[in-house]
């Protein structure tokens, strides 16, 4: 029978046999070139390559949470232990943050910048132009004749005592104690919930804890930065902090870190583990020097595949590197079928290469299929998976079928006889039909019970030090880290603070003050302010405030008051001062709130307000904001479910993609529907088995074993494809125990890539562990007995 | 504002005690180590005051009276009898200060209350004869040797935006802190004047 052949191939081998020195100088020097390129990549391993990098809702909430204002710094909790002195706190968090300073870690805050009497005396300033209309009942109410006795009595007996002597400008320029009204606006600005301040640090409420804020430039995604701040940091501690104290550090550099060791550990373990477990295979099943060449291909593939990505692009995610034992295992399929065929002999080599061409391509295109849909994927950790694969799968498919075939030598005859079925058994037709069509059904069962976990921290790496820091954070200062953000758009200042305004005003009554954050109560926007002091003129009219001067003199006679006592005061009742700005909240000492809550870029100012991050509050939230213009909400709960419904939706589409166009493939390449379904075997057990022990075993799928899904299929299909012909079309029996080397060396990759300790590694290493290994026993067995009438 | 009340009260209660300068005039380290010394000696010191506040937005001077305990090493009591009976005890970490009109009496950390931190720190490490703190935080200057007069000017912007300076008067054996005035920078002042005052005396318990 006449085997199908790719003449082009054949051709080529004739060609090149007269010119292999030149043949092996160029493959050589493409690998050199590929090997220098490598050297120029740089590792990237933080979980921007699984974040959608276009410009969807998803790319910008992540964008917006970075802006959250301890997102970006580093918390130090220093903490008295037990028997330790709590009195020495304070004074040690001053020592600390001296030698922190000293290591040049960045800004350090160890409380308000500056909350001296100058907070108070803007506060009692910018009354006026803060004011609400409930706030003027509240001074109708504080300015009655009965009041103004008992306020001034009070002034009397304060200016008695030592604090006195403190109290007397204030006393002369409010003696109503007016900025009371002012000093609770300042409750919507405590975004530690459960700090205290003592001597203007920030302390917790068992007055056991004091908090440094760290602000450093580093990036938190630079993981080589991170470990030299980490450094600096924990040799400040050592230097400073006293014995009976501990200080935890909590910030995203120490994820950074963590994962990024992590990381290249497991590189280290998977690349290593990969190369020995397929050199191993190679030699139980080749047995021969020339199977050298073979390991040979998959070798250099790494190597060109790698440096094509580190020219497209220097920062090469790890994940991406990591799946180079996969591709090392993966693209040994199309060597193993063109040694083994060229091993059998039995013909010319140039006609052996044109047959074994044609499985092998449509192999190879079934593969560049599944990768290359991925091309269209928002991550770029996919993309980038997709370039590197590609780029192996098409070196591998020329480097096997055009210079391989020059380094085999046919075994000689009788070696390997022509109805050897590769070391794999014929096993009862009617028993592997039973038991597949029994473990499809199981399989289909169990796979209802698959869950999707979209949580970032699903696939990041987290010790149980930093969980534990973490909870011991929350539980010291409350959750300040954890809030849904809300953030009031504009082209500028006074746009965005307008915004700002109507959205207080919306929310501020449903959300208590300890529990919301904003900056609306002390900084309107100019027009409401405006309003607001209107209202003050006007409220101060028609002889109240003529009423108040003489209520002031009449109850201050008593006490001995001069006439003009209070003639500071007096003054603003009828002329408010100017209007509050971020300037004059900067003087008083909220500069780092402001620079926290109002966010500049080119082009627009967001201010931002923060609430509980629970699903109750998000959802009226949601609900609430969609009639009020730009402002956007961002919550961290919500995040989660919001990349994995953009990444299951795109999951769905790509399979579906995927689907259609290996179809279509393999409708071209075979023209009958039962070969077609033949192929599908491997396949659709593979998904199926993958979907079905996973649903078993209780594994969730995350944002990265979820792509890995398409995989399953340019994988499992080339099985397919390569049975289909052997049993079909009359290829010879070689493709049996290629079929099964390069298998087994495709689960060697994957088997080291589910050793790794990374979740995002391990989860891709053992999803499509699951996938291949089950399609691998469905080639092998299952098409040939479902194929016994197919054979013609 | 804080600095200038824990001043003021930490002089009132400290007898016999001087600081040093930064750079003293010739003979002034003789006096802050005569000072120095004589501090040492002193275990309780319990006086009389008398307050004079001169301040514009009263039409007369407004004077009180009242009395001030002070033992080693973290004891102190402030009481003002007249015109309106109030005061405070500061006891190591707590403290608890009253009112008679209002008949409130409340009890405190001193840790969780910033003001009264302050004072706290201040009055015991004088009472330590720390003198650093009074070196870094004053200018001081000796106005004359017999009896000892100190004047002590703010270094730091924010105290001298209220406070303009302080004269410190001590007996004639250096014991005790016989007046106290407090300049502010609009020509208001307040003189405190200790009278009768015991040093070395036993101390009821109950006074703290």
């Amino acid at each position: 029978m006449m085997v199908p052949s790719f003449t082009l191939f054949e051709r080529m081998y004739r060609f090149l046999s007269s010119r292999r020195k030149l043949l092996f100088s160029a493959t050589l020097l493409v690998v050199a070139l590929g090997v220098f390129a490598s050297s120029k990549l740089k590792i990237q391993e933080d979980i921007v390559a699984m974040l959608p990098d276009d410009s969807s809702s998803v790319a910008q909430d992540f964008r917006l949470l970075q802006l959250a204002p301890f997102t970006r710094k580093l918390v130090i909790t220093l903490k008295v232990g037990n028997g330790g002195d709590p009195g020495g706190l304070t004074a040690a968090a001053d020592l600390l943050a001296q030698g922190l300073r000293a290591e040049g870690v960045g800004n350090v805050m160890t409380g308000p910048t500056n909350l001296s009497g100058a907070l108070f005396g803007w506060l009692g300033a910018s009354l006026p132009s803060l004011a609400t209309e409930e706030d003027l009942v509240r001074l109708a109410a504080g300015s009655s004749p009965v009041e103004v006795r008992s306020r001034l009595r009070g002034n009397y007996e304060q200016l008695l005592l030592p604090e006195g002597w403190a109290l007397k400008g204030s006393i002369q320029s409010d003696p109503l104690s007016f900025s009371s009204v002012a000093l609770e606006k300042m409750r919507f600005l405590n975004m530690i919930p459960n700090m205290r301040l003592v001597q203007n640090h920030f302390v917790a409420a068992d007055g056991k804890s004091a908090l440094l804020v760290v602000d450093s430039v580093v990036s938190m995604t630079d993981s080589g930065g991170s470990r030299d701040l980490l450094d600096r940091i924990n040799r400040a501690v050592a230097a400073c902090v006293p014995a009976g104290m501990t200080a935890t550090v909590v910030s995203g550099h120490r994820y950074t870190l963590v994962n990024a060791d992590t990381i290249k550990r497991d590189l280290y373990v998977v690349l290593t583990l990969s190369v020995f477990a397929v050199l191993a295979i190679y030699l139980v099943f080749l047995r021969s020097l020339s199977a050298i060449f073979v390991f040979l291909v998959p070798s250099s593939i790494l190597v060109i595949a790698t440096g094509a990505i580190a020219l497209w692009d220097a920062n090469v995610f790890a994940v991406t590197l990591g799946f180079g034992g996969v591709l090392l295992g993966m693209v040994d399929e199309y060597a193993m079928l063109i040694y083994f065929s060229c091993r059998q002999g039995g013909k010319e080599p140039a006609v052996i290469t044109g047959e074994v061409a044609r499985p092998v391509i449509f192999g190879a295109v079934a593969t560049l299929i599944s990768f290359g849909v991925m091309l269209l994927s928002s991550l770029p950790g996919q993309r980038q998976l997709a370039v590197y694969s590609m780029t192996g799968i098409v070196a591998a498919l020329l480097i096997s079928l055009i210079v391989l075939p020059h380094l085999i030598k046919p075994m000689p005859a009788g070696k390997l006889p022509p109805n050897d079925r590769g070391g794999v058994r014929r096993l009862p037709r009617r028993a592997v039909i039973a038991v597949w069509l029994a473990v499809l059904a199981l399989c289909s069962w169990q796979s209802t019970r698959i869950r999707f976990n979209g949580d970032l921290r699903a696939v990041s790496m987290v010790t149980p030090e930093l969980r534990l820091a973490e909870e011991d954070l929350v539980k010291t200062w409350g959750d300040m880290r954890g809030k849904a953000l809300l953030f009031a758009e504009g082209t500028d200042l006074e746009g965005a603070l307008a915004r700002n305004d109507l959205l207080f005003a919306r929310i501020s009554g449903r959300i208590p003050a300890g529990e919301l954050v904003s900056l609306a109560p002390l900084m309107p926007s100019s027009a409401l302010q405006r309003a607001n002091r209107e209202r003050w003129v006007s409220f101060w009219q028609n002889g109240r405030a003529a009423r108040l001067e003489d209520d002031l003199a009449k109850e201050g006679e008593a006490y001995g008051f001069s006439k003009d006592a209070f003639a500071p005061f007096l003054k603003t009742l009828g002329t408010p001062p100017p209007e509050a700005t971020l300037e004059g909240l900067r003087t008083a000492g909220m500069g780092e709130l402001v620079d926290s809550l109002i966010i500049r870029s080119p082009g627009m100012v967001r201010v931002l307000t923060m609430v509980p991050d629970t699903p109750e509050v998000v959802a009226a939230l949601t609900e609430e904001i969609k009639t009020l213009p730009g402002i956007r909400l961002v919550s961290q709960s919500r995040f989660g479910d919001s990349v994995g419904h953009a990444i299951i939706h795109d999951f769905t589409r790509y399979l579906a993609l995927t689907s259609a166009l290996v179809l279509a493939l393999l409708v071209v390449v075979f023209r009958s529907p039962s070969r077609v379904m033949l192929a599908l075997v491997p396949v659709v057990t593979g998904l199926v088995c993958m979907l079905g022990i996973m649903g078993m075993f209780g594994i969730e799928f995350n944002i990265f074993n979820i792509a890995a899904t398409i995989l399953i299929i340019g994988l499992c299909v080339d099985y397919g494809i390569f049975m289909v012909c052997r049993l079909t079309e009359g290829s010879d029996h070689t493709t049996n125990r290629a079929v099964l080397v390069s298998g087994l060396t495709t689960i060697a990759g994957l088997g080291a890539l589910a050793l790794a300790r990374h979740p995002s590694m391990y989860s891709i290493g053992i999803t499509v562990l699951l996938g291949i290994g089950t399609g691998i026993p469905a080639a092998l067995l299952v098409i040939p007995a479902l194929c016994s009438k197919e054979r013609p | 504002m804080t600095r200038i009340m824990l001043l003021a009260v930490f002089f009132l209660f400290s007898a016999g005690l001087a600081a040093g300068e930064a750079v003293p005039p010739n003979g002034s380290a003789m006096i802050f180590s005569s000072l120095e010394r004589t501090a040492a000696t002193v275990r309780t010191i319990s006086s009389d005051f008398v307050q004079e506040k001169h301040l514009s937005m009263f039409k007369t001077v407004l004077t009180s009276r009242g009395r001030f305990y002070f033992s080693k090493p973290d004891l102190l009591r402030w009481e003002v009898t007249a015109p309106v009976a109030s005061g405070f005890v500061l006891k190591g970490e707590k403290g608890r200060r009253w009112h008679e009109r209002t008949g409130r009496s409340e009890n405190f950390q001193i840790s969780q209350e910033p003001a009264m931190k302050l004072v706290s720190d201040q009055l015991f490490a004088w009472a330590r004869a720390d003198f650093q703190w009074l070196k870094k935080e004053y200018r001081i200057t000796v106005l004359d040797e017999s009896p000892v007069s100190l004047r002590l000017e703010p270094r730091s912007a924010a105290t001298a935006g209220f406070l303009h300076h302080l004269l410190i008067t001590f007996s004639a054996d250096g014991r005790y802190v016989r007046s106290v005035e407090l300049h502010e920078k609009d020509g208001d002042f307040t003189r405190i004047k200790f009278v009768n005052a015991a040093v070395n005396k036993p101390l009821q318990a109950d006074l703290f």
